[in-house]
């Protein structure tokens, strides 16, 4: 693509209408550009386009996005294997836009230039260094020459983004390499600008339109010096300590009313300095204590005084928690002296903590606006940066060494703002919320059990006098903060509460499930929720026959809570009806809860938006069906009844969302009827079948499921369909695919179950090709596991003989070659108790019929592994070193599939008249002995010497003699 | 990098979360962060005033009084002194080494000497001049004594010395004086210690043959000096000078004889070169402990108390022990002879109160204790672990993170061992007791990302490992559950993907309540396998 007058103008008006509000010229635009953008020299036309001073500033800020958007997708480096999907720029053109790009960032007004400074720091993540070499240098230069700070802060601020990636990366060589390299060029200019603005700050105390931009620039700088020291400290900056600490204390003290910021809600640009040098020095203080030694009583100093001014303001929010931040690692390193005298630890906790833990206007305010997120922070741990849980992070930290003292001064704490409270409660409610919030925080962080206790106070005694009194108050509307308190301590601490008391307070839980407070019926809620989850060792605490009493109110609440303002799709209340319904006996009430839950699924289906809630409606969906209709199958028609025309509606409307769950409760409801199936079912079998349903990954579990299901029940309506073909169909493209290929074995293994061999035939030495070729060009160590128990499925399902033969007819003598070749040197990897019975039954099946023909060789190898399968540990047969699961696949599947814990399917033995294989193993070699007698001995000598002895001693257990 | 690179690098403290921090036992090659103290002191040494040279003119006080306008004053005299140098060269040779004296005075009398000047004023051509053959042993022994001090500023000053270091070269020939020969492998040493760029230019000349000569000086101080350049020259971080010094003939028994004699200033230096070979070659490992390096270098760090020396000494024997399983168990056997054994001395070396003693006694345990099962414990046995303890709870960051992989490796089973689940229980269940878990919580804190890695790969360990599912409630008492939190939103994907999978298992919500999908369900059958491996014809979906 050439930059001429004629392109100008066509990108110009492309750019122009892709801002245009109506979608058809805007989409038209788009498509114009997206195939431009294929040919090369784009990126390099729009960058001209985008820096020409003579086109219009609407059209120039598009094409700087589209810039960025273009670099993003298409700036990468060719990697054989992976073909990128968009094509990438060439080289000579990557050159080309290296070349300009520095100095156009720096010339091109602000909006423009932010997208230009992304779109460099991409490129410099493929490039830089080793790529881009002139980048740190012509970056250097500008800095040394610019005496503008628009410029000045452009450059440090494309510089931050590339060097952050020495913030996270392990080290390494390569890592190390870059590091020096940047440290090498760049340490030396950063410390100049810096030193020089420095100056500058100090000579224009009362120039504002100087002084923003140079404390901007400095913070700049604060952030660099935090990437390039992050690994560890580097010898120019040790070299040059002195000089760095000497300006960080410079600012953190310095004052100057006239930067303020007037906006309440925004933080000034010098507390955000302040706070970049706290992270600064408190990096210096985790990783070099001892270089650092020299500078840490001025900080401390500085960093006190500066907590002491800091206001409550949220603007300060960010420059108080970084600051205390810095008092913690202090307070835990070597160094924990500073703070061990008395009088230091109680001015610490009375003028720090105390008043950084009060709950402030904005909590409140978050309290009533947006219970969501007060949940979030308050119990879900999303707090790591709230004052309130940085504050208690400090007390941790001086705990640390100095325990006792500050269990002390707190148990004191907390027994002076209850008092404050008690004497005056409408007034001091704060004091209560405040000594609530520091006991639970300060307690361990919990697991799924609760807290174990504190040392604080004593929690029985506590919860008895302070918190069972908030909760039995009539109005369940009064204080309701307080009440959202009181919750949450039970919720933590409810392993510690006795289950006379907790039942005792049941019928007030249940009441403030339809409290007015958003934040007060969630936390009931999770309270009840939580409460049922409990065990004490492996049983429940908390017995279906325990909720009888409760059940009518507790559902009617949990169901009327979703119809309070803004919980409609609470996910707290629904995951409690959820769990409730697994628990509880609901007999009476299922068809009830079923119209409740249907009459939601109606509503969520029209717009799916929260996830969370999407998922516990389901679930209790599931534990429903569960628990009525395999308790009941006469129910499944009722069931059917309401949720069919739901499901139906969810796949015709293609609410994709939902389909992985559909299918999986469609599953659950075949798998609790009696065969046959109604006709309604097998009709809607084959639409199951297409393509276009199995194409989403997500799908693809609850589908199999659910195709099992009807495998399992209706395997003579399938094949008088025809389907069986089909079914076969989607085996073979499921096996074809390492991350699907287990799926693929389940169906087949379903079908080996339940289909009469008579019908199957046809299809086995197909089956048996697919199979192998995926072993020939693409095997994997689970693929192999799973071949060998689908063939062990089949010999016990329909005989060793109609295995042997169907693998021979794919190619005569096959069957010899895999038994040799794959299946006894995999037997023994085999794991799950199951699987090896059924592994190690079938393979025992094989020794007759090879022992009459004349693969008398190929006995020995089985029967060692056999032996080796069935007397050794797991951990002493598998090479741990197989199948690593790869780290990056683990990240991966999580967001694709979510399994219904309600609904899952049991597993069923498909040997439960075999009771021990050794014993089967065992009766088989005595027969043997008997009929071919003299065949044995050899093969029992070529066995490992261990083996050997095992076999000896299962001979013994089970009184056959080999011969 | 030739024979080094498998060998070093120790497979340990494996965890079945996550990668291995495999690249470890090597030290790194490229590093940013100053050599610890002592030795960078000794990188770059400034030949300052002799003694014996006392009694010269007033004018070298100047230095003394240290303030702005004498540093001034002395800048002045020193451009001066380059000029009448230059006016002098064509003139008498007595004069010509007067006034080389006077520069070299003014070069060496102050810890900051005015190199910049002189350099400014042209004064390497003028000394590379008087370097030239045939010149006298006293003007080339100034001369060269003029450079030593201009290479030892910093890199670009170093970089002006470049057009003399031919004739610095040439002068460490048999022929020369051995003061001049001593001078001149001073100022390589220093040219040397400024980075590999240099070190090439050197090494292209052939200033490692030439100075590895005078190793075998009868002259301590010119041995020592030859020693020290010569470390500096193998430095790296390519393998190719050490080993091209390693394959001169005689050189190892020359080095091992050197440590046998068991002079301190002398064995020093040899240490740091041993340092660096042994840090490049397994291969030359072997053949110095065949030339029976073991017994002296063990006997040094018993009997001395003298950091600089034990500190080399120390990293040498780290080196050795980060090789194959073999070489640890020939240190543990010579050891034997010392009180205490080897580890008995190492723990005296972590006991004390030196920072860079305790770091490399760390390192070298740590590459103990990740060998085989009977290595550890014989390390377990062998004293180290109260030291080590109480490092882990107090000492700075860099040896914090040390000695948790001492105490990583001490309880994760060599992979060919029978252990269950690669734990060695008995380990883990006295340190856990002994008090570490708070330690291996702070690192899990820590911005560090490979301390945090190695302490969540410590928590899996206690959390899988301690038995009746003793571990996870220690860990939440410990407050473990808010520092794996911390971690759940990190840049760094690992440790995100790692801290979550532990938070799921050991303490996720006991979501469905049938007991197969209670927390630690898989907790002895080794963890991964069994997410990988769904069982057969499970319903729909995989194991959670």
């Amino acid at each position: 693509m050439q930059y001429t007058e004629e392109t100008v103008k066509t990108l110009s008006s492309c750019f122009l209408q892709t801002l245009a509000p109506t979608l058809e010229p805007r989409k038209q635009a788009e498509n114009f550009l997206k195939g431009a953008a294929d040919q090369p020299g784009y990126g390099i036309t729009i960058l001209r386009l985008l820096s020409d001073p003579s086109v219009d500033e609407e059209v120039r800020q598009a094409a700087a996005v589209n810039f960025k958007n273009h670099v993003k997708y298409r700036w990468v480096t060719p990697d054989p294997d992976f073909p990128p999907p968009l094509n990438p720029i060439q080289d000579p053109e990557k050159d080309q836009i290296k070349g300009l790009i520095v100095t156009l960032m720096l010339s091109t007004p602000p909006k423009i230039q932010s997208q230009l400074s992304e779109a460099l720091s991409i490129m410099s993540q493929h490039d830089f260094p080793s790529k881009w070499q002139t980048l740190l240098p012509e970056l250097v230069v500008s800095l040394q020459s610019a005496t503008d700070y628009t410029i000045i802060n452009g450059i440090l601020q494309t510089s931050n983004s590339i060097f952050k990636r020495f913030r996270y990366q392990y080290k390494s060589n390569e890592l190390f390499t870059d590091l020096k390299y940047c440290l090498d060029g760049f340490a030396a200019p950063l410390l100049e600008i810096f030193l020089k603005t420095g100056q500058v700050i100090a000579a224009n105390s009362e120039n504002l339109s100087v002084l923003k931009p140079a404390l901007e620039c400095q913070r700049l700088s604060c952030r660099i010096f935090y990437s390039l020291n992050f690994q560890e400290l580097p010898e120019v900056f040790e070299n040059h300590m002195a000089e760095w600490m000497g300006e960080f204390h410079k600012y953190l003290v310095y004052t100057n009313p006239l930067i303020q910021e007037t906006n309440r809600e925004k933080s000034s640009i010098i507390d955000e300095l302040k706070a970049a040098i706290c992270e600064n020095i408190n990096l210096y203080m985790e990783k070099n204590e001892e270089e650092f030694q020299g500078y840490l009583g001025q900080f401390a100093t500085d960093v006190w005084s500066l907590l002491m001014s800091v206001s409550l303001s949220t603007s300060q929010d960010w420059l108080a928690t970084t600051a205390i931040k810095f008092l913690t690692t202090v307070s835990k390193s070597v160094h924990h002296k500073l703070f061990s005298e008395p009088s230091t630890l109680q001015q610490i906790s009375e003028s720090i903590v105390i008043p950084n833990v009060m709950i402030r206007d904005e909590d409140e305010e978050l309290f009533e606006m947006n219970y969501l997120e007060y949940i979030r922070r308050d119990v879900e741990g999303s707090d790591m940066d709230t004052r309130r849980r940085i504050a208690c992070e400090l007390v941790k930290g001086l705990s640390t060494h100095y325990h006792e003292q500050v269990t002390a001064l707190f148990s004191v704490y907390l027994q002076n703002l209850i008092q404050e409270y008690a004497a005056n409660p409408a007034q001091k409610w704060k004091e209560k919320d405040c000594a609530l919030y520091l006991i639970v925080a300060l307690a361990p962080r919990q697991a799924s059990v609760g807290a174990t206790g504190t040392d604080l106070v004593n929690i029985e005694q506590f919860f008895d006098t302070h918190i069972v009194l908030e909760l039995q108050v009539q109005d369940v509307n009064s204080n309701a903060l307080l009440k959202a308190d009181a919750l949450k301590f039970f919720t933590t601490f409810r392993s510690q509460i006795r289950k006379q008391l907790t039942l005792k307070l049941m019928p007030q839980l249940i009441g403030f499930l339809v409290a007015e407070s958003n934040v007060v019926h969630s936390y009931a809620a999770l309270c009840i929720e939580k409460l049922l989850a409990l065990k004490d060792g492996k049983q429940l605490r908390y017995t279906a026959s325990d909720l009888t009493p409760f059940l009518q109110p507790l559902l009617t609440n949990l169901f009327t809570a979703l119809k309070l303002p803004e919980s409609q799709e609470n996910p707290y209340i629904m995951r409690c009806i959820m769990r409730v319904l697994s628990i509880a006996d609901v007999g009476p009430f299922a068809s009830q809860c079923l119209a409740e839950l249907t009459g939601i699924l109606v509503e969520v289906c029209k717009n799916p938006s929260n996830p969370s809630f999407n998922h516990y409606l389901f679930e209790a969906v599931a534990a429903l069906v569960k628990k009525a209709c395999q308790r009941d199958p006469e129910q499944v028609v009722v069931f059917e009844n309401m949720l069919l025309p739901v499901f139906q509606n969810v796949l015709e409307q293609d609410v994709t969302e939902f389909a992985p769950y559909v299918f999986q409760i469609m599953a659950q409801l075949i798998e609790s009827r009696r065969p046959p199936l109604p006709q309604n079912y097998i009709a809607f079998f084959p639409p199951l079948l297409t393509p276009i349903l199995w194409q989403r990954q997500a799908n693809v579990p609850g589908l199999v499921r659910l195709l099992q299901a009807y495998l399992q029940k209706a395997p003579q309506e399938i094949n008088q369909g025809n389907q069986l073909p089909q079914v076969l169909g989607v085996f073979e493209k499921l096996i074809a695919s390492k991350n699907t290929d287990y799926q693929g074995f389940f169906i087949l293994n379903t079908v080996i179950e339940n289909v009469s061999f008579e019908v199957l035939s046809p299809y086995m030495s197909q089956i048996w090709t697919i199979l192998f070729s995926r072993l020939q060009y693409r095997s994997t160590g689970k693929f192999i596991k799973s071949l060998i128990i689908f063939a062990s499925l089949f010999v016990v399902k329909h005989g060793p003989s109609k295995v042997i033969d169907t693998i021979n007819s794919v190619q005569p003598n096959l069957f010899l070659s895999i038994l040799d070749n794959v299946w006894s040197p995999n037997l023994s990897t085999i794991t799950g108790e199951m699987e090896i019975k059924l592994c190690a039954v079938a393979a025992s099946m094989l020794f007759t019929p090879l022992l009459e023909g004349s693969a008398t060789p190929y006995c020995g190898k089985l029967l060692n592994s056999v032996i080796t399968l069935l007397v050794k540990p797991e951990d002493e047969r598998i090479d741990e070193e197989q199948d690593v699961p790869d780290l990056d696949e683990m990240v991966g599947y999580t967001a694709v599939y979510a399994q219904l814990h309600n609904s899952t399917k049991t597993e069923d033995d498909p040997l439960k008249d075999v009771k021990d294989p050794k014993e089967f193993l065992a009766k088989i070699l005595g027969g043997v002995s008997l009929q071919q007698p003299g065949k044995l001995p050899s093969i029992v000598q070529g066995l490992e010497s261990s083996n050997q002895t095992a076999l000896a001693q299962l001979c013994s257990t089970f009184r056959i003699s080999i011969v | 990098m030739e024979g080094a690179s498998g060998a070093h690098h120790r497979d340990p403290f494996k965890s079945s979360v996550g990668r291995v921090a495999g690249q470890r036992r090597r030290q790194q090659a490229v590093t940013v962060g100053k050599e610890r103290r002592e030795s960078v002191v000794r990188a770059k040494r400034l030949r300052r005033a002799d003694p014996s040279d006392h009694g010269d003119d007033g004018s070298m006080q100047l230095a003394v009084m240290g303030d702005e306008a004498a540093y001034k004053a002395l800048e002045e005299s020193t451009v001066n002194a380059v000029h009448n140098l230059k006016n002098l060269l064509k003139g008498s040779p007595a004069k010509r080494i007067g006034a080389l004296q006077t520069l070299r005075h003014l070069l060496s009398c102050t810890a900051m000497p005015p190199v910049h000047v002189a350099i400014e004023a042209g004064v390497v051509t003028l000394l590379v001049d008087c370097l030239a053959f045939g010149s006298s042993e006293e003007q080339l022994f100034e001369a060269a004594w003029c450079l030593t001090n201009i290479a030892s500023g910093d890199l670009q000053q170093t970089c002006a010395v470049e057009p003399a270091l031919p004739l610095l070269i040439l002068h460490l020939g048999e022929k020369s004086a051995v003061h001049v020969v001593e001078q001149c492998a001073w100022a390589i040493g220093n040219v040397a210690g400024d980075g590999e760029v240099l070190r090439d230019v050197l090494l292209k000349q052939g200033a490692l043959h030439s100075l590895s000569r005078h190793l075998l000086s009868p002259v301590p101080s010119l041995s020592r000096t030859a020693a020290w350049a010569l470390s500096n020259l193998i430095k790296g971080p390519s393998p190719k000078a050490a080993m091209e010094l390693m394959k001169i003939e005689g050189m190892v028994d020359t080095l091992v004889s050197h440590v046998s004699k068991g002079e301190e200033d002398l064995v020093v230096e040899v240490a740091w070169v041993l340092v660096y070979v042994t840090s490049m070659s397994d291969f030359h490992v072997t053949l110095l402990l065949n030339a029976g390096l073991l017994p002296p270098l063990l006997g040094c760090l018993a009997s001395s108390e003298q950091l600089s020396l034990l500190t080399p000494v120390l990293r040498t024997l780290g080196n050795i022990v980060a090789g194959d399983n073999s070489k640890t168990d020939v240190v543990l056997s010579v050891g034997q002879s010392l009180p205490g054994g080897i580890i008995g001395v190492l723990a005296r070396c972590l006991e004390s109160k030196h920072r860079t003693l305790q770091k490399e006694a760390a390192w070298a345990v740590s590459n103990i204790a990740a060998g085989s099962i009977l290595q550890k414990h014989t390390v377990f046995n062998g004293g180290v672990v109260p030291p080590l303890l109480h490092l882990l709870a107090t000492a700075v960051f860099d040896v914090r993170k040390e000695s948790a992989y001492c105490l990583g490796n001490l309880c994760v089973a060599p992979k060919e061992s029978r252990e269950q689940g690669g734990i060695i229980l008995e380990h883990l269940i006295a340190l856990v007791d002994g008090g570490c878990l708070p330690g291996f919580i702070a690192l899990v804190r820590s911005p560090d990302v490979e301390a945090a890695r190695l302490g969540l790969q410590f928590l899996e360990l206690v959390m899988r490992g301690l038995p009746n599912g003793r571990g996870p409630k220690i860990v939440e008492k410990e407050d473990g559950i808010s520092a794996l939190e911390e971690l759940q939103f990190h840049e760094n994907d690992e440790l995100q993907t790692m801290s979550n999978t532990l938070i799921d298992r050991y303490f996720g919500e006991e979501y469905g309540l049938e007991e197969e999908y209670g927390p630690g369900m898989d907790v002895l059958r080794g963890s991964d396998d069994s997410s990988d491996y769904p069982p057969w014809r499970q319903g729909g979906g995989l194991t959670a």
